[in-house]
């Protein structure tokens, strides 16, 4: 294929002629995710509620951790339903090409669909898991604010920085098979290094520089301000976490793009 | 039927480096670094495989061409590079129309999903559109004969039923330019057959096929130019019945 007046123009063409295959790719990643268990799409739930009872038991019943003016589970399970998108979608997003080896080293497709399908099926059961967090707003009794349009830019702004993480990583592991172990490590280090069992309110004002290092801390912190809390989120760190998304993502389409030619020579 | 060239091969050199093929580790790249840095010699410098060297020809539409050599020639190299699954180090390539392949049947099926589901992913896979597949879904399960097993995962089916599906698939899928890798090899006699009386079908419709065998009879039949690769170079291209009678004679000097 020869190279067009507009390189990025035919990258996006090409995506585009090959939506069907993303579809087809993300429709077996859902199914296959929960094939054979028996609780299946109950996953899902189940994976930020068990952890939301495990945090309310330790730190809210045993070590007395402020939730604000919203009750401990609500405040955690709103957080660990964005975090468990995050985790389950960079931990499957990474591994997506290298699991695909024989398709990625057989046939011709853009290789991106393979970590997109992975996240879009996590998205999937990010948008299940919320129906239990629409339960407990009634349970709980929480206000609905206007405030909750502040979503439509936080959730892409996840999105994005998951996505941009996902393509950089499984580019990565294809080369390096380190990143399969490294990565559960930082994951953790990530977990502790965001407001999400804790709230930034219970961090002195002298630390809060240090969370500006990390995009998903004031993702989450706004994501549970105009959710459980219904108040205006704090624009600035949004604003920054915003741009950083926006430029890890297309730095990972870029880095993957650089990296793909060699995939299936490596792989 | 159109004569121009469908497929173009200008100059085309392919290396494998054969410390990369396996797994990189981290400690080769910093350690690599290091020698960078401290401009040390790399200790190794011909660690390559040259799969390809200057490789040129062209392949027009609706021709048959077929590639034999021994194993390890840069066959199915040149497969993939026609597919875009991997790239020259130098040269041009070029490549007009829809691609389809029949390699290695099977790579894109699922195990856990059903028969009627792998024939919906693997016909994405292989560039079809899902109201495609569900316009020829019929005549992919009568061929793959596997109308009773439709909805239990495959898994459980056959190593045949398995093959069938995945060739029944990629039958169906109209591609301009049909790429063909010793499919021969597996399945047996009936099955074979199935293959090649597709591929005839294919060949009478006008499509371009590049087709890499082992099986001499087959590429006498079928093709209408022969390319003879050795370690990587083209050594000969011609008729078919004289191409093969050459590769047969160098074999046997060999030996």
């Amino acid at each position: 294929m020869s190279i067009g007046i507009n390189p990025t123009k035919e990258y996006f063409a090409e995506l585009w002629r090959f939506r069907e295959l993303y579809y087809a790719l993300t429709v077996r990643e859902i199914k296959v995710r929960y094939k054979q268990t028996t609780l299946g799409i109950g996953w899902a739930i189940l994976q930020p509620l068990a952890l939301t009872i495990i945090f309310t038991v330790v730190f809210s019943f045993l070590l007395n951790f402020g939730s604000g003016n919203a009750p401990y589970p609500v405040f955690a399970y709103s957080a660990l339903l964005v975090w468990t998108f995050f985790s389950n979608a960079i931990t499957f997003g990474s591994l997506s090409v290298v699991t695909n080896g024989n398709l990625v080293s057989k046939i011709y497709f853009p290789r991106e669909l393979l970590p997109f399908a992975t996240i879009t099926a996590s998205l999937f059961d990010f948008v299940i898991a919320s129906l239990i967090f629409l339960l407990m707003f009634f349970y709980f009794d929480l206000k609905i604010t206007p405030n909750l349009f502040y979503l439509f830019l936080i959730i892409p702004c996840i999105f994005f920085l998951t996505s941009g993480l996902s393509l950089i990583l499984s580019a990565l592991n294809v080369i390096f098979r380190d990143v399969r172990f490294i990565l559960p490590m930082a994951l953790q280090v990530i977990f502790y290094a965001t407001p999400i069992i804790y709230s930034l309110n219970n961090i002195p004002d002298k630390y809060h520089k240090y969370f500006a290092l990390n995009p998903l801390a004031p993702l989450i912190d706004s994501f549970r301000d105009v959710t459980v809390l219904g108040q205006k989120p704090d624009l600035l760190p949004l604003f920054i976490a915003f741009l950083v998304s926006l430029i890890i993502f297309i730095g990972g389409l870029i880095f993957f793009r650089m990296k793909e030619k060699v995939f299936a020579d490596v792989i | 039927m159109s004569f121009q060239e469908v497929i173009k091969f200008e100059k085309v050199t392919k290396d494998y480096d054969l410390s990369r093929l396996k797994y990189g580790l981290l400690v080769d790249t910093f350690s690599g670094l290091f020698n960078i840095i401290l401009r040390r010699q790399q200790k190794s410098i011909n660690n390559k495989f040259v799969a390809l060297k200057d490789v040129t020809f062209s392949v027009s539409g609706g021709e048959t061409l077929g590639i034999i050599g021994r194993n390890g020639a840069g066959k199915s190299t040149i497969l993939k590079l026609i597919s875009k699954i991997t790239y020259p180090d130098t040269g041009k390539i070029t490549a007009v129309g829809r691609i389809g392949a029949f390699i290695e049947l099977g790579a894109g099926l699922h195990y856990e999903l059903t028969g009627r589901e792998n024939i919906y992913l693997y016909g994405a896979i292989l560039g079809m559109k899902r109201k495609e597949i569900r316009e020829k879904f019929d005549d992919i399960v009568n061929f793959a004969g596997i109308r009773k097993f439709l909805d239990i995962p495959i898994k459980k089916y056959s190593s045949g039923m398995y093959s069938r599906l995945g060739f029944s698939v990629c039958a169906f899928c109209d591609p301009d330019i049909l790429l063909v890798d010793e499919v021969l090899a597996v399945g047996d006699a009936s099955f074979q057959n199935k293959c090649l009386l597709k591929m005839e079908e294919f060949r009478k419709s006008g499509k371009t096929i590049v087709f890499v065998s082992h099986n001499l009879d087959a590429i006498k039949a079928i093709c209408s130019r022969v390319i003879y690769l050795e370690k990587g170079k083209i050594v000969k291209v011609g008729k078919p019945k004289d191409i093969v009678n050459f590769y047969l004679s160098r074999v046997e000097i060999k030996n």
